[in-house]
């Protein structure tokens, strides 16, 4: 009689695809498992390589799926893992071991903010570089073209500059791009109406400047000054910025989607616009790198290396009205970017 | 005797006429070492874990809603979810490729997206039905793109256009659309919130965001008022007032997020409550949620602050929290002798093994 089989667990059956349930009992009878009902009549029964058994979480009730598609239920974990254990299938609980509630769950979490934090400090910035030099020059370069004609359908129009002015600027700009580490053929400057944008001068990845109308109206008679702020310009060109701002920024991105996991929505927008914050901090960090970068050029160029401070003194003054958002832009504060080129000028006057 | 066959000793002798409640059977400390397992392999598996990360807190959290004594199961595998994850990946890529290469095609594949986007959820709520089931038998989903693509394109888009004044609209068309495309066993979910409910329940959040922006309006008001005299002379501009200034932006950052926060929670506990109550099954069992909107909010409020300030760690029992509060005040009627009524209900053959033919979509649970 079937039913002398040793009993593993007490439970519930169902019969294939239906809802309907009956108390039963799983149990063993040699390589296979069947089911019995209290009366003793066999319900089910399948070989144990044939029969799916859930994988344990928590206190969660086991699942125990027969081939015919019957279904035995047990809310007994201990008894069938001690079942499994013996039958040498100990490891199908690794997981469930790990996730028990233990001490060892303190080293768990220290070894997820370490982990965390070591893809963060050193990975993430490691993977920026890697993409970075994979980069194909080509891809700078669509990017460059396909912004270009971007903006100047949308904002930006032709330039309304005489020619004498814009030789000066001409020619103050070739002077400087001479002496930058990529040569002079590698940027070309554009000049255009600003319209919307206002004064600015803007790099694109490879070495496309646009300069407009405004600035140049800004500065009056101080070619020089302008000089100095394509000097900045070259330097995020020289340096990456852009190509590495999209790569940390996506970085950032995937990193949240991929660990974040279970933390809620609400924490998640956080970590979202704390993202956000950060990369505005990176991008002072590198706006900083390019006013060191205009200082050094414009010396290297034997031209007036405090130009560009001249520059945001002038924007200080005349863009008074600019209200408080320009202080929480990308950009430093200007006094004191102001200082620290006047510090840089002076320190490379000191060393001949 | 684990508690779980305790509890099954109830199922059969439902008090006629009355309310049968979900309970949650999770703990805190439990859910604490499968969530940080669960983030711990997917950072050393470089997110591949992720997958079935998903998988073993589904099964946690479902497992242990009980209703009449016995869990929901769900059955994904992580191998299907890790497909999905691939393809939305994917397409992430290419389309950020494409956005920075060409930005003006970069438009047109938003545009398409956009359009895509409800056969995405549709095939995504499909697949969570399916691959959910209570007692044996699976859940399935019928609706179509269609319905998708006015519950969730042109309702929120109609919803943000008119500033929330239609946002019941908005709610009314999704509740709709899932309440009645949901079957289980071949029955049918029916619901049908009035829209009337539904504008009750959303007065008083309209009025929060109301009061709030008002609020914030004055704050800023005094500011500039208090500050413009320093403003005259530029070079008065000093660190202290950039700092000051750099404050207060930060301060109504958090404010209107506070208030729009608070303001939606109480609105979403109010619809659930609305559309749930409107719910029946198989024509005659009916769906009851009777959430307090104060403590669903002050439970949500307080988990966020707590899962922020303990850095994450607290998030396992703020999850089971929220679970446990949502399950006891959600519950079902059955109309007849329970014992009876599930003797009889028989899976949809076409309902099972065909979620393989689903990829994953965007969370909507149930």
């Amino acid at each position: 009689m079937a039913s002398d089989n040793p009993i593993i667990a007490l439970g519930e059956w169902h019969p294939a695809g239906s809802s309907r349930s009956v108390p039963s009992r799983l149990a063993e009878a040699g390589e296979r498992l069947t089911v019995h009902d209290d009366a003793g009549a066999e319900l089910s029964n399948g070989k144990l390589s044939a029969v799916e058994i859930s994988p344990r979480v928590g206190a969660v009730p086991r699942r125990i799926t027969f081939p015919d598609g019957s279904l035995f239920e047990t809310s007994d974990n201990a008894a069938i893992d001690r079942f499994l254990t013996r039958k040498g299938r100990g490891r199908e609980g690794i997981i469930h071991r790990m996730e028990r509630f233990h001490p060892r769950l303190i080293a768990f979490v220290a070894a997820a903010i370490l982990l965390g934090t070591l893809i963060y400090r050193l990975a993430l910035p490691a993977l920026v570089e890697v993409a970075v030099a994979v980069t194909p020059p080509v891809v700078p370069r669509i990017m460059s073209s396909s912004t270009l004609e971007a903006l100047d359908r949308t904002v930006l129009g032709d330039s309304e500059l005489d020619e004498a002015r814009r030789g000066r600027v001409l020619e103050g700009f070739r002077a400087i791009a001479a002496f930058s580490g990529r040569g002079k053929e590698d940027f070309t400057l554009n000049f255009r109406k600003g319209g919307a944008i206002g004064p600015n001068a803007f790099a694109l990845p490879d070495g496309t400047l646009i300069l407009t109308d405004e600035l140049v109206e800004l500065a009056g008679n101080d070619t020089e000054m302008i000089v100095g702020v394509l000097a900045h310009e070259i330097g995020h060109v020289e340096l990456k910025h852009s190509l590495r701002q999209i790569y940390r920024a996506a970085g950032v991105a995937a990193l949240i989607m991929l660990i974040a996991g279970d933390i809620g929505s609400g924490a998640e927008d956080v970590l979202v616009q704390g993202g956000g914050l950060l990369s505005l901090s990176y991008s002072r960090s590198a706006e900083a790198a390019a006013d060191r970068h205009s200082v050094e050029l414009m010396s290297k160029a034997g031209r007036d290396p405090t130009a560009i401070a001249r520059f945001f003194q002038l924007i200080e003054m005349k863009l008074e009205d600019h209200s408080e958002t320009s202080l929480f832009s990308t950009h430093p504060g200007t006094p004191e970017r102001r200082k620290a080129i006047l510090d840089l000028a002076a320190e490379l006057r000191a060393q001949p | 005797m684990p508690a779980y066959l305790d509890r099954r000793n109830n199922f059969g002798r439902s008090p006629a006429g009355g309310f049968q409640r979900l309970s949650f059977a999770g703990s805190a400390t439990e859910y604490f070492g499968i969530w940080i397992v669960n983030i711990l392999l997917t950072i050393v598996t470089f997110g591949i874990y992720s997958a079935w990360a998903k998988v073993r807190r589904n099964r946690y959290f479902y497992g242990n809603t009980v209703l009449l004594g016995r869990g929901f199961e769900y059955h994904a595998k992580g191998g299907q979810i890790l497909i999905g994850r691939l393809i939305v990946f994917a397409y992430l890529i290419f389309y950020n490729v494409v956005l920075t290469v060409m930005p003006l095609a970069g438009l047109v594949i938003g545009l398409l997206f956009f359009f895509f986007v409800p056969w995405l959820l549709t095939r995504g709520l499909r697949f969570s039905a399916r691959v959910t089931s209570y007692r044996n038998v699976r859940f399935d989903f019928v609706g179509r793109t269609g319905g998708a693509f006015l519950a969730f394109i042109v309702g929120p888009v109609l919803a943000a256009l008119t500033l929330g004044i239609l946002a019941p609209l908005a709610s009314r068309w999704s509740y709709r659309y899932i309440g009645n495309n949901l079957r289980y066993g071949r029955k049918p979910f029916a619901t049908d919130p009035s829209l009337g409910a539904i504008y009750k329940t959303w007065l008083p959040s309209a009025a929060m965001i109301l009061l709030g922006l008002l609020i914030i309006g004055v704050i800023i008001a005094i500011n500039i008022t208090a500050m413009a005299p320093l403003m005259d002379d530029p070079d008065a501009i000093s660190d202290e007032l950039q700092a000051s200034i750099g404050v207060l932006t930060v301060f109504i950052y958090v404010l209107i997020f506070a208030v729009f926060g608070t303001a939606s929670l109480f609105y979403r506990a109010g619809v659930r409550n609305v559309a749930w109550s409107a719910t029946t099954f198989d024509g005659k069992h009916r769906l009851l949620s009777d959430l307090s909107r104060f403590r669903y909010t002050w439970i949500a409020v307080s988990n966020f602050v707590v899962t922020l300030v303990t850095l994450g760690l607290m998030r396992p029992w703020a999850a089971v929290r929220m679970a446990t509060y949502v399950n006891e005040h959600t519950a079902v009627r059955f109309e007849g002798e329970v014992g009876e009524i599930f003797s009889a209900i028989e899976q949809e053959g076409s309902a099972v093994g065909a979620e393989f033919m689903d990829i994953e979509g965007f969370d909507f649970g149930f």
